[in-house]
């Protein structure tokens, strides 16, 4: 089976059409565990800009077609006066601005999500342009597995914080844990 | 659970609604396009027989299940003006295609700091079709 064939089935965005879904393809130059330099804070070079089918390709994804996501007329009469985000829409920000260099750890195939942390300040609105700023936060072994944290900051054009969010993903600890997952071995214990 | 959600008639052990859904591949390959996280152990089933990170099959988002524990928060707390301020989720099992979860929540605590800051804290689960777990999760949410 082509999985990108499938995958492809799916595509809905502008962003999505241009967007590379491929993650294997450059692997073996993502940031490794053992490679993250804690003094480096950095600001994404790639920007976001939020639009209408941005929003709702997202609320459809996550199967949660509140009408506060996907409905104008509706979201129009609401507290917020117009569509919002889904507050996990940051999600689809990180992967878009991240895609190589700095945080592109995020992308390292058979890593293992163990959970996250939040703080939400606002929401993401069509026309925001959201930077993304990436500070290392913590690093730790649990049980022989490699555990890595970044605080990440979405920020928009006029400089406010819509939310912060702390991911934390379980990686190969070495390049050459990441050649030996490409080649298909067992690496990572789940 | 009161009929009009305010800070005032919400009550520590109110429970807040479920949300049930049934995952399969596709629902999986659409949530990788519409977030654009691709990882291979979500989206690539022959990757994944080979490398058994998860056995011998695909994996669910860690990312929807995060947002279908906030579709609980949401679906309570939204219509009448609510907001998460803080939440954290642990994942504790994956979910392999062809699954049901259902997730919910509990408020445990009420916190009168003032008009505009009021919040309570709500703790959420999300169980399989075994009543397994297989994330829990502490919210804040402010409420009018």
């Amino acid at each position: 089976m082509d999985y990108l064939k499938e995958l492809a089935k799916y595509v809905k965005t502008q962003k999505q059409k241009i967007f590379d879904f491929d993650f294997l393809k450059n692997a073996d130059k993502y940031e490794v565990w053992d490679e993250i330099d804690f003094n480096r804070e950095s600001t994404s070079k790639i920007t976001y800009e939020v639009t209408l089918e941005d929003l709702k390709s997202y609320a459809e994804g996550a199967l949660d077609t509140n009408p506060l996501f996907v409905d104008e007329d509706y979201a129009k009469k609401s507290v917020y006066g117009e569509i919002i985000s889904h507050p996990n829409f940051s999600i689809v920000i990180l992967f878009w601005c991240l895609r190589e260099g700095i945080g592109d750890w995020i992308r390292t195939p058979g890593s293992i999500n163990p959970g996250h942390r939040w703080e939400f300040y606002e929401p993401f609105r069509v026309g925001d342009i959201i930077r993304v700023k990436t500070k290392p936060y913590d690093r730790w072994i649990k049980r022989g597995r490699h555990y890595l944290t970044y605080q990440m900051d979405f920020i928009d054009q006029n400089d406010r914080l819509k939310q912060r969010y702390w991911c934390t993903l379980i990686l190969p600890k070495t390049r050459a844990d990441v050649a030996k997952i490409m080649k298909g071995e067992h690496v990572i214990e789940a | 659970m009161k009929s009009k959600l305010s800070f005032e008639s919400v009550s520590p052990n109110d429970k807040l609604p479920e949300v049930t859904r049934y995952i399969t591949q596709e629902d999986i390959w659409r949530f990788a396009a519409s977030s654009l996280d691709c990882n291979v152990v979500h989206v690539n089933p022959e990757w994944c027989k080979r490398t058994k990170v998860f056995g011998e099959t695909t994996v669910m988002h860690g990312g929807l299940t995060s947002s279908l524990i906030m579709t609980v928060l949401i679906n309570w707390a939204y219509p009448l003006g609510g907001k998460i301020a803080k939440l954290e989720i642990k994942l504790i099992k994956p979910v392999p295609p062809n699954s049901t979860l259902i997730f919910g929540g509990l408020v445990t605590e009420k916190h009168p700091i003032g008009k505009g800051e009021d919040f309570v804290v709500i703790e959420l689960y999300g169980k399989n079709q075994d009543e397994e777990k297989i994330a829990i999760g502490k919210a804040e949410v402010m409420l009018p």
